[in-house]
């Protein structure tokens, strides 16, 4: 500043320009950060990781466990048991991902298990069963969700539903229990159809041998004649007989949507509060014309036009998520949760209409402004959206 | 190669309102975000049935509908006025220092005065004057410190601001204490410096004499749908005039040829031209990482030597099974202090010690559509300079990160002993989620430190690249309402020279 700086005048502001001056001699331009946003960053939330199968662990007839490593052979970012990377895949030329719980245990970081289990009608569970090999490459998303256990308000009494595949994620919060010796008492209430079926079986089945705090009850819902175990649908009185006095336990639910939203209901006939419950996301409704709202007369086999502002249009089906749809015709959007949570699918709607299921977890301004997410949107007529 | 104008780097308060104000002013303009959302600190989430405003505690400089002031005509010149709904806050805030202090001001600049006469009847002359000042050097700062500035006059100066003058550039602590001799007094008049994060005693007085007046006179307001929802409408003006936007994608490369602005890569490798790059990311950013020079300019440089990191903050998010009647709440901006020493609480802010001071803001109080029905919003906040976060590893993050939370939650329950018995819904950010979500480093939220050398006063553009301009925190004072302003008129400044580079091209 000149010397006639009229601002002198300003009683501190002499003071406050020689302190200017001062933090300039001892101070940096900033060169010596460079970079280090991005490299802090990537340690903790890295947008996409690099990955390899290193093994491939046949659990049931019908699943199997996909051990996958970082390319480049060095530890994976940490995550909280319970959370999901959302793995991209390349299938008939078609480019798609699909979220995956990490069933293996935080407390080693050298890989990431993922437990896929066949899905009746499915696409990318089929294909991660019967075409991955060892060593092949894959990208992913960084780990994410929010189905984990929160020392802040979940407690130490903790009871986990699942269901099937909703192992996985069940898996991986007991290990870390174990691994890390934390003080956490769990009570899994485990259902699955077949006897066959059971992942993790052996292994849990000795963990509940072994430790005090885990105590596990499988429940068999289409036993084979002469069963002896646990058996039937999971009803009130059975789930009051597993669980016993409610206390102020926190129950984690993972399982098809089904078996969710019976779960739910039932904790609740037993008095459990509704805050006192979390649930795994599960992708887009299946039957989003069984919901309240669905418009009259659209049926799901509907055909309708959807047009990519500036970019094209092609034919599709109401029934079919909009961002399966786009990414069935070349088009992409960024996504991970594919169930309506995390809002990275979010395009503008400039045309038409869709239906947001109650899964569309929207925020109000999203409504107001036209905004939808994609993974879990349905087109109920022709509609044009923008990218 | 695509061509536009202008290419707007972040959709930040900044970024939206320049992008918003430069398609408006007939320039055709990209507007470039990495991440999925509009608004950069300005934004929400969604946990469960719960909607968590990320940043805006209280809007300034709107006024009353009786009564407007600058922000409303603001915000109808760019096109939002018709698309949001503001609610107003009745109080500034509740400062309480358990065993020591428990007290409301009114959002009125007469109760104000009367609610503190009655309680230091002694000293109601003092703070008779100390007010007439705080209104005083408010109403220079902003009708006539500017000009006189820009004429570089002293006779300017002496008759249009005497009051900044006297007092504009000292520190907030010395005026207090040349006018008061009750500590705690003191205390309640200079609450606004959490909100900044800078100590009574580094704080120019004219920042915290505008706040309180500001706030007090214009009233403290929240954005229905929350801050969200002004991004939101402020990208709805900006496509409807004409804009383009691209959500998921970050600016890697700014490119200069002959000294000056050509263009820009976006990830995913494609290359715009462009005539003017406005950024709203960090001018280190912007200059060390992303501008294709080696060396950014020695201008720059020399600026950046002055500037000292600014604060993030450690932000507990809290959707309560409770009503805001059952937790105790009153108003909705509380700040609750351990201790009467300011110094000691900013001391605190470096550390992963238990934080000294903190505040709560319960956003349902007086807007019940921000929870649902019986619910309660409500945001824990203690400012922190992010470079503790930057030691601490990957593998400690997430227990750190709750340690922490514990840590503030202690203090708050002092004052509001229910908040942890009704959780229902939380999530945590540290200044390393600032970080990752701002792209800034240590996860500054205001920019640099805004100590009375950061002042604008004693700075000048960082203009030193042809057609870069920056906006936001960085190169203003930070907060929603200077940094909604300080991108509305960069946009005026590169449309004027845009202007003037197509008339030298005719
Ligand atoms: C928890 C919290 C509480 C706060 N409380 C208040 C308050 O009560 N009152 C108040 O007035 N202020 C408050 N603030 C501060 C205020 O929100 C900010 O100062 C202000 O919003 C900053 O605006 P900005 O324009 O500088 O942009 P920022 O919000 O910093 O946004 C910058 C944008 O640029 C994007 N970007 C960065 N690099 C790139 C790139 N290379 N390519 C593309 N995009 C990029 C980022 O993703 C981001 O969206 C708070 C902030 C936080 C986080
Ligand atoms: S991918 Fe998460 S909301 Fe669509």
């Amino acid at each position: 500043m000149s010397e006639q700086n009229a601002l002198n005048l300003i009683a501190g502001y002499p003071e406050a320009a020689a302190a200017k001056l001062a933090l300039e001699q001892n101070g940096s331009d900033f060169q010596e950060v460079r970079g280090e946003v991005g490299s802090t960053v990537v340690q903790l939330h890295p947008k996409r990781l690099a990955l390899r199968v290193a093994t491939i662990i046949e659990d049931t007839p019908s699943t199997r466990t996909l051990r996958l490593v970082a390319a480049d052979g060095q530890a994976l970012p940490p995550f909280q048991a319970g959370q999901y990377i959302n793995l991209f895949v390349e299938i008939d030329g078609v480019h798609t991902a699909r979220p995956y719980a990490i069933s293996s245990s935080p407390v080693q970081r050298m890989h990431y298990d993922l437990t896929v289990k066949r899905a009746r009608g499915g696409f990318v569970s089929h294909y991660l069963l019967d075409h991955v090999e060892v060593g092949q490459g894959f990208s992913s998303s960084g780990p994410m969700g929010t189905f984990h256990h929160n020392p802040l308000f979940h407690g130490d009494d903790l009871v986990f539903l699942a269901g099937g595949s909703g192992a996985a994620p069940a898996r991986s919060i007991l290990l870390n229990i174990f691994d890390r010796g934390l003080p956490q008492r769990l009570h899994m209430i485990y259902l699955n159809s077949h006897v066959d079926d059971v992942i993790f079986a052996d292994e849990l089945r000795e963990l509940a041998r072994r430790h005090e705090h885990f105590t596990l009850s499988e429940v068999i819902s289409r036993p084979p004649a002469g069963y002896a175990g646990r058996s039937g649908r999971l009803n009130r009185s059975m789930l009051q007989e597993l669980l016993g006095e409610i206390g102020n336990r926190m129950f984690y639910i993972c399982g098809p949507t089904s078996f969710n939203d019976s779960c739910i209901s039932l904790l609740g006939e037993l008095g459990v509060a509704r805050r006192r419950i979390r649930v795994e996301a599960n992708g887009a409704p299946k039957a989003p014309d069984e919901q309240h709202g669905w418009p009259e007369g659209v049926s799901l086999d509907d055909e309708v036009q959807i047009t990519v502002q500036g970019r094209g249009r092609f034919r599709s089906k109401v029934g079919e998520p909009l961002l399966n749809a786009l990414e069935r015709n070349g088009y992409f959007a960024e996504n991970a949760c594919r169930s309506g949570e995390c809002s990275l699918c979010r395009v503008k709607l400039v045309a038409g209409s869709v239906f947001n299921p109650q899964e569309a977890r929207l925020r109000t301004s999203d409504r107001d402004f036209g905004w939808i997410y994609s993974c879990v949107a349905f087109p109920t007529g022709d509609i044009e959206v923008l990218l | 190669m695509k061509h536009y104008d202008a290419v707007v780097i972040g959709a930040g308060n900044a970024g939206l309102t320049a992008a918003t104000a430069l398609q408006r002013g007939g320039s055709r303009t990209l507007l470039v975000e990495r991440h999925n959302i509009p608004g950069g600190c300005a934004t929400s989430f969604v946990r469960g049935n719960f909607e968590f405003e990320v940043a805006l505690h209280q809007l300034s400089g709107l006024g009353t509908e009786e009564k407007p002031f600058v922000m409303r005509r603001f915000f109808e010149q760019l096109g939002v006025m018709d698309k949001v709904e503001f609610i107003q806050e009745h109080a500034l805030y509740r400062l309480v220092v358990p065993g020591e202090l428990d007290v409301t001001l009114p959002a009125s600049w007469s109760g104000i005065r009367r609610l503190l006469q009655s309680m230091y009847p002694a000293e109601s002359e003092a703070i008779e004057r100390f007010m007439l000042v705080c209104e005083k050097v408010t109403l220079e700062s902003f009708m006539t410190l500017p000009q006189a500035s820009r004429a570089n006059s002293e006779a300017m100066l002496r008759s249009m601001c005497p009051y900044y003058l006297q007092y504009g550039f000292r520190p907030a602590r010395e005026v207090l204490d040349e006018f008061f001799a009750d500590a705690r007094l003191k205390n309640i008049l200079a609450t606004y410096w959490l909100y900044l994060g800078v100590a009574p005693s580094m704080l120019p007085f004219a920042d915290l004499a505008t706040m309180l007046y500001a706030y007090a006179v214009f009233k403290p307001w929240h954005i229905k749908g929350g801050s969200q929802a002004m991004s939101s409408a402020l990208v709805e003006s900006f496509l409807e005039a004409g804009g383009e936007v691209r959500f998921n994608c970050g600016v890697e490369q700014i490119h200069t040829a002959d000294g000056r602005i050509r263009g820009v890569s976006l990830e995913g490798g494609e290359r715009i031209a462009c005539d003017a790059v406005v950024s709203n990311a960090s001018p280190l950013i912007t200059f060390n990482e992303l501008l294709d020079l080696e060396r950014p300019p020695a201008k720059i440089r020399q600026d950046f030597k002055s500037r000292r990191m600014g604060t993030s903050a450690f932000v507990i998010y809290l959707g309560l099974d409770c009503t805001p009647g059952e937790l105790g709440v009153t108003s909705a901006s509380s700040f609750i202090y351990e201790t009467l020493d300011e110094e000691q609480i900013h001391a605190r802010m470096g550390s992963l010690e238990p934080p000294l001071g903190g505040m709560l803001t319960c956003y349902n109080l007086e807007d019940p559509s921000a929870a649902p029905a019986g619910k309660s919003q409500v945001v824990l906040v203690c400012l922190q300079y992010g470079e503790v976060w930057k030691s601490v590893s990957p593998d400690r993050y997430a227990q750190t990160k709750y340690e922490f939370a514990e840590k503030l939650i202690a203090v708050i329950e002092k004052v509001y002993p229910k908040v942890r018995q009704y959780i229902e819904e939380v999530e945590v950010a540290t200044p390393l989620t600032m970080m990752r979500y701002l792209n800034t480093p240590g996860g500054a939220i205001y920019g640099f430190q805004q100590s009375a050398q950061d002042s604008a006063l004693l700075r000048e553009r960082l203009d030193a690249v042809p057609g870069l301009y920056m906006a936001g925190a960085w190169t203003t004072m930070g907060g929603f309402q200077p940094t909604y302003m300080a991108g509305e008129s960069t946009a005026r400044a590169v449309l004027k020279q845009l202007k003037a580079r197509k008339s030298e091209h005719v």
